[in-house]
């Protein structure tokens, strides 16, 4: 079965092109989120197999969604997604959970790269 | 035509104009009270989105300012600086300047030079005081020429577009009425009115339908990753050509062909194409070749997968349908290859001897037959051995009208989709021989099985049809023939009405479970009028006949 995927980001430019990304390597892109609360309603009703998340969002920062997201989908594999300059929440995105840092503006081959190694991987290494 | 390029570069115009005016508004905001959190969060977050957007889009200077004022945000929100002196000026100046740039680039101009904006930004992140113009005359003029722009887009969920047009069909139903009334009672006035209403209204539906139209290139540009990941599985070079994306086509129906349109190409790469080496051996060329095209044909849109591979193996199907349960050996034995083909498309019909991860995961190529029917769409095959095959989906533009062909029998009107009728002919008994029990004529040197439609509207029970007779033919026939999955029936009715284009409305319960209608629709008399469903009638047919 394709694995299920979830978008967090506030800007629609970026979830249609990361959308388009995910789609077309053949994943099911369950849900689009453009805030917090939309994404933690989002996450508990489609259980996604893996959540990419804008470090800044509209309603509260995305470490805070992150840390709603691992106590009501534990099983969901997250994966930090923002431009540079925000180093510092994404490292303590990972000591909260996170598996990864796609940085902004990725390339298609990275974004399917880190994707695909966090969906693979159970133990949580993070990979930048 | 519209590319992805062209999409994601009109999605990013669209949001970066609504970022700038939001940005204006924030900062008028922090103006009037520099600590203000709240827009001192959502300029930052703003920032933050069009630089990053900006730089996957390539504009470098554009995102670099984005960049500068993002920090800058960042250092007063975290009170390492105040929202006040100079600072406000370069402040203003460098959202002013964004909104410069990002008009430029809808205006497909050249960005104008930031360098000295930049400068200024990179010393009052150093801490560092800017270096002003002391002119500032300069600005209250710049003031005053300022325009005020809003996108040009508007996104719009596909949910108030189908309301929409839901509306519109209701319009139009009311709409042949009351010029039905207006012809009945002749006044002047009203037939003026009624008619001026009927060209409103008319343009009203087409517009609504336009509105709802998207390139068929949105579907077809997702295929080459999927050709490709396909072919690497199977270890097959397979070139993918794509033609016709800019042809228009209603974006639901776009959605419901997507599966059947994915099984297509999947299948015609795992199973269509020949491997390497099979190829070389037949004098063909290594790479195999897929194209998906789309063009339009009257007012149907056809899609077409072609591949220059094995072609289908009639008798590799005949067998397999037997050894599947789904036909006698005799009966096999007794179709055409069109007949044949079409069984490809029958639910648990399934060439593979094994199952492979690409193609044979348990659903068949009868999703798209199932795809079509709902659309009242229609599936073309062609194929010779060795020289590849060819899959036609004929799909309707629109959903929301249909051309119809009003008939009759006994006293009361049927509609019949355009789609599905081949021709109409008026057939003298002689035209007519009796086969098996079953009334058959000749169209274009092709034997045709003709039914009256009265018997399969009547029909009850599982006992099969009645014998057919010569005897009962009395004068010249009215026949209306209908293509079903490339197999063609003939409908004997009492007359044809009319051609009209109609609304199908989906027939309510207890009806929906009657599956020879496809729904109901309303004449211009305000008469209900069931349309029929070819496929159903078919499968009526060949189950039943004698």
């Amino acid at each position: 079965m394709n694995k299920r995927i979830l978008i967090v980001d506030d800007s629609f430019y970026m979830r249609t092109m990361l959308k388009n990304m995910l789609t077309d390597a053949g994943y099911e892109v369950v849900g689009e989120a453009a805030n917090g609360a939309q994404a933690l309603e989002m996450a508990t009703s489609t259980s996604p197999d893996l959540i990419t998340l804008d470090v800044i969002l509209p309603d509260n920062t995305g470490l805070d969604v992150l840390k709603s997201l691992r106590q009501i989908q534990p099983s969901a594999k997250v994966v930090m997604c923002s431009a540079v300059g925000q180093e510092v929440i994404v490292t303590e995105a990972i000591e909260n959970g996170a598996l990864a840092y796609i940085v902004k503006p990725f390339s298609e081959e990275k974004v399917l790269e880190i994707v695909g190694a966090a969906l693979q991987n159970d133990a949580a290494e993070p990979a930048v | 035509m519209k590319t992805r390029d062209q999409e994601y570069r009109e999605l990013f115009m669209a949001e970066a104009l609504e970022y700038y005016d939001s940005m204006s508004r924030h900062l008028s905001e922090l103006e009037r009270n520099p600590n203000a959190g709240p827009a001192l969060n959502e300029l930052f977050r703003l920032m933050h989105n069009l630089k990053a957007n900006a730089r996957a889009m390539g504009f470098t200077d554009l995102g670099e300012v984005a960049h500068h004022l993002e920090t800058l945000f960042g250092l007063i929100r975290d009170q390492e600086r105040t929202f006040s002196g100079p600072l406000i000026r370069v402040v203003f100046a460098g959202v002013d300047a964004l909104g410069n740039m990002i008009r430029a680039v809808g205006a497909n101009q050249p960005l104008p030079d930031a360098s000295a904006l930049l400068d200024n930004l990179d010393r009052l992140v150093r801490g560092e005081a800017p270096v002003l113009d002391e002119v500032d005359e300069g600005d209250t003029e710049e003031e005053s020429n300022r325009k005020m722009e809003l996108s040009d887009l508007v996104y719009i969920q596909v949910k108030k577009l189908d309301n929409l047009l839901n509306l519109v069909g209701e319009l139009v139903i009311d709409r042949d009425r009351i010029m039905t009334l207006a012809q009945e009672i002749g006044n002047p006035a009203l037939l003026a009115t009624a008619q001026h209403l009927f060209r409103i209204s008319d343009d009203l539906q087409y517009s609504v339908m336009d509105a709802r139209l998207v390139g068929v290139g949105v579907l077809l540009n997702k295929f080459p990753r999927v050709v490709r990941d396909v072919a690497t599985a199977e270890n097959k070079e397979v070139e993918l050509t794509l033609s016709g994306q800019d042809v228009q086509i209603d974006r639901n129906i776009l959605q419901i062909i997507t599966d059947a349109l994915l099984h297509l190409v999947r299948n015609a790469v795992s199973h269509g194409l020949e491997t390497t080496e099979q190829r070389q051996a037949a004098g063909k060329s290594a790479i195999g070749h897929l194209t998906l095209s789309a063009l339009t044909e009257r007012d149907d849109v056809l899609i077409q997968v072609q591949d220059d591979g094995r072609g289908i193996n009639t008798e590799a199907v005949r067998r397999k349908a037997v050894e599947r349960g789904l036909i006698t050996a005799a009966a096999a034995g007794s179709l055409n290859e069109q007949d044949v083909w079409a069984l490809l498309f029958e639910p648990g019909f399934s060439m593979a001897d094994k199952v492979t991860d690409i193609s044979g995961r348990g659903v068949g190529l009868d999703v798209v037959k199932l795809a079509l029917d709902s659309l009242g769409g229609q599936l073309r095959v062609e194929s010779e051995l060795g020289i590849g095959t060819t899959f036609t989906l004929v799909l309707p533009t629109s959903i929301a009208v249909k051309g119809a062909l009003l008939i009759e029998v006994d006293e009361r009107p049927y509609a019949l989709p355009l789609m599905h009728t081949d021709t109409v002919l008026s057939l003298e008994p002689s035209q007519i021989s009796v086969v098996g029990g079953v009334l058959v004529t000749h169209v274009q040197g092709l034997a045709v099985p003709l039914v009256p439609l009265r018997l399969l509207l009547h029909d009850e029970g599982d006992d099969v049809l009645p014998l057919a007779s010569k005897s009962e033919l009395d004068g010249p026939q009215q026949v209306l023939v209908v293509n079903y999955n490339n197999r063609r029936l003939g409908l004997v009715v009492d007359r044809f009405i009319r051609q009209q284009n109609i609304v199908i409305k989906p027939l309510s319960k207890p009806l929906d479970t009657i599956d020879l209608f496809g729904g109901v629709t309303l004449l211009g008399s305000g008469q209900v009028c069931l349309v029929l469903d070819v496929p159903a009638l078919t499968r009526l047919f060949l189950a039943k006949r004698p």
